[in-house]
């Protein structure tokens, strides 16, 4: 009876995830869901409605409707607030993915960010270029500062073969001291103790528009992110870079053979996950923001690692594991005042979604196993008939 | 002189003791990237429970501290447990699970202290605020030249770790577990021939690192911080795992890793003193032991041999 239990429960499971084309959405929905099942546990037992927090979450967000808003506020407004928050996000998402695709593991997107945020501000933020000039080459100093960091670390791989990991922590921790002090030695500003404020002309977000009766901030950096991500969809997928990226993530060895110059590939695809880390750092520290707070190290690196993880490394995917994460983030400060959940419990639901994430890889393995099993008992049944 | 033995010392060694559970862990092939996370999740048990009895000893009692320690030596090994669950028997990429595993203990531990501070003390607070451990001089060494700094003004911890790091260095390379583990990193078949469950070494061998790293963890917060706030993770743990690799896997050099940290930090904090300069120059100087990082890695990553089946998933079947 146990036996028959279990198998019960294997069938269901390959019926939900056993499809190998479907496996590719419903892993990571069953992941999601694992998380929020484990999010509505936690804050019930801390005693609050987890239905109305995670309701507050989608509330905060712009993607349900508040019960009051101040004046020239509304949905639209906190829609397109989200839209600002998730458009570095998206970057940040890309950058990851490229890397994870040549085989590496880009976990300094964060200081990248700021490297590049940093340069962009000081160069273009506080020079008096008319907007039509500035924000396109605040754009164009992001993605080269990025990619130099990126490149750096890549060469360091390739011609020193330091882990890449501890590579970019290092260089998070130096970026963000020494940023940290040029900022408090030149451009601090006395009240907010962060950077001084960047000029309206270079920002990547039009602030405060007034359309009909709102007032709202217009990300322009969605756009560039919607063609980011085409951009990597068709590199990866149609172009001889793309296949070589992803022959050397796939083995070393095998690329070296069919005559890939494999160095070469990992730090063009380096320089390019630095590259769109440098965008999402101009469009979180000149867009997003407008300036910089010393010492302080985004999270959105590290979130941007779930979301790529999340997102099946796939261009498309990350469009909706993003989508969540930043819901998941940005809703939480409104959730905190609605409900008194601590809005920290979004990075910890974030964490677990990454745990599970990682267990992906063995959920597919064990499924086959599963689904080898039980053609063999099929057949196994099958032919005892046939005996009879 | 003698403050750049004494600081560099007391954080030379927490250092020194999560590069020895590094070493084991990767000396018996699993790539160990969590160190930061499982430091800073040792800190927080042990934190926690020191914070939770503070109030039946009293103030300048060392208990607390003591029992700090072992829980999060014992804290830091059950977290281990999840990165051994998810190399060992899930199979996953090491690399991704020692990132998911920092970024786990990040978020938890900010969010249950947060959480405990509201619920538990009724404050809205960030972290358990700790105070510096007392510190003790030996009578007699102390007052050798140069040398005597060694011995002076010493937390309890940097015995404690002396203590362990023998006992490690001694089981590690003098009995049987010892090679055993080696030559998991190695050769895992022909441990596996010789009848010895690979897996079961690696377990013990990631809990082992875990355990330590928690240890390390739980001194840093009661030297530096003087209290567990999300400040614990200030990338000692990738210090850890730059020095380990920059000692080739191996732990007296290691130890000599270790002590370049922290003299290159403790001297830095003293030439900005010295020199009069204003305190944010100090930023400049936190900077040293990362930059000494990767130029040392510059210097020693092509030459250092890594265990030959670090970060490879043990396949019974592949042979």
């Amino acid at each position: 009876m146990k036996k028959n239990n279990k198998n019960i429960l294997h069938k269901l499971i390959l019926q939900t995830i056993g499809h190998e084309k479907r496996q590719q959405y419903m892993i990571p929905i069953f992941t999601i869901v694992l998380s929020l099942i484990f999010g509505l546990i936690v804050i019930a037992l801390l005693g609050s409605n987890p239905f109305k927090a995670y309701y507050n979450l989608l509330q905060g967000s712009g993607l349900a409707p508040k019960a009051s808003y101040a004046g020239h506020k509304g949905i639209i407004t906190d829609f397109t607030s989200f839209l600002n928050a998730l458009t570095p996000m998206l970057f940040a998402a890309l950058a990851v993915l490229i890397a994870l695709k040549a085989g590496l593991f880009n976990i300094g997107v964060s200081g990248q960010m700021l490297a590049a945020g940093f340069t962009a501000t000081i160069l273009i933020g506080y020079s008096d270029l008319p907007a039509v000039v500035a924000k396109p080459l605040t754009v164009l100093i992001g993605f080269i500062v990025g990619a130099l960091a990126g490149a750096l670390v890549g060469w360091l791989k390739h011609r020193f073969n330091i882990n890449e990991v501890v590579s970019t922590i290092m260089f998070n921790y130096i970026f963000q001291y020494v940023i940290s002090f040029l900022i408090n030695t030149f451009y601090v500003d006395p009240v907010s103790r962060q950077s001084k404020n960047v000029g309206a002309a270079g920002r990547l977000t039009l602030v405060d528009v007034v359309i009909g009766d709102y007032k709202m901030d217009i990300p322009l950096g969605i756009l560039l992110a919607a063609v980011g991500i085409a951009v990597t969809a068709f590199l990866l997928n149609k172009t001889i870079l793309g296949f070589e990226i992803k022959a050397v993530g796939s083995s070393i060895r095998a690329a070296e053979y069919a005559g890939i110059r494999v160095g070469r590939t990992r730090v063009l695809a380096m320089m390019l996950s630095g590259g769109f880390a440098g965008l999402a750092g101009v469009t979180y520290y000149m867009g997003y923001f407008a300036s910089i707070q010393p010492k302080v190290l985004v999270s959105t690196g590290y979130d941007a690692i779930a979301v790529a993880l999340l997102g099946n490394s796939s261009p498309i995917g990350i469009i909706f594991s993003s989508f969540l994460i930043t819901v998941i983030s940005k809703g939480s400060t409104y959730m905190n005042s609605a409900s008194g959940v601590q809005a920290e419990i979004a990075s910890a639901i974030t964490g677990i979604i990454l745990l599970f994430s990682a267990c992906g890889a063995y959920v597919r393995y064990k499924v086959d196993r599963w689904k080898d099993e039980q053609k063999q008992t099929g057949r196994l049944a099958s032919d005892g008939r046939a005996t009879k | 002189m003698n403050t750049i033995i004494i600081d560099g010392l007391s954080f030379a060694l927490p250092l020194f003791i999560m590069a020895i559970g590094g070493i084991y862990c990767e000396r018996s092939g699993i790539t160990n990237l969590a160190i930061e996370g499982l430091q800073g999740f040792g800190a927080f048990c042990g934190a926690l429970f020191a914070v939770c009895i503070a109030q039946y000893f009293a103030g300048n009692s060392p208990i607390p501290f003591y029992l700090a320690m072992l829980f999060a030596f014992l804290g830091g090994m059950l977290f281990s447990l999840l990165h051994a669950m998810l190399c060992i028997k899930f199979k996953a990429n090491q690399v991704i699970s020692g990132v998911v595993i920092n970024i786990l203990a990040m978020a938890l531990t900010e969010f249950m202290t947060k959480q405990i501070n509201a619920s538990i003390f009724g404050a809205a607070s960030n972290k358990f605020v700790l105070g510096v451990s007392a510190r003790l001089t030996v009578p007699g060494l102390s007052r050798i030249p140069v040398l005597g700094a060694v011995f002076t003004n010493l937390y309890p911890f940097e015995i404690v770790i002396a203590v362990i790091a023998v006992i490690a260095w001694y089981v590690l390379y003098k009995t049987r577990f010892g090679l055993h583990l080696r030559a998991c990193g190695d050769n895992p078949h022909a441990v596996d021939a010789a009848g010895i469950e690979v897996s079961r070494v690696r377990l013990v061998a990631v809990m082992a690192s875990g355990a330590l790293s928690g240890l390390g963890g739980i001194c840093f917060a009661y030297s530096i911080s003087a209290n567990f706030s999300s400040n614990i993770y200030s990338g000692y743990g990738y210090l850890a795992i730059a020095a380990l690799i920059f000692g080739n896997w191996k732990i007296m050099p290691t130890l000599g890793a270790c002590l370049l940290f922290g003299f290159a930090r403790s001297g830095g904090y003293e030439l900005v003193k010295v020199l009069e300069m204003p305190s944010s120059y100090q930023d400049l100087v936190m900077v040293l032991p990362y930059v000494l990082t990767l130029l040392m890695l510059i210097f020693f990553s092509k030459k250092n041999h890594s265990p030959k089946a670090l970060g490879e998933i043990y396949d019974k079947g592949a042979r």
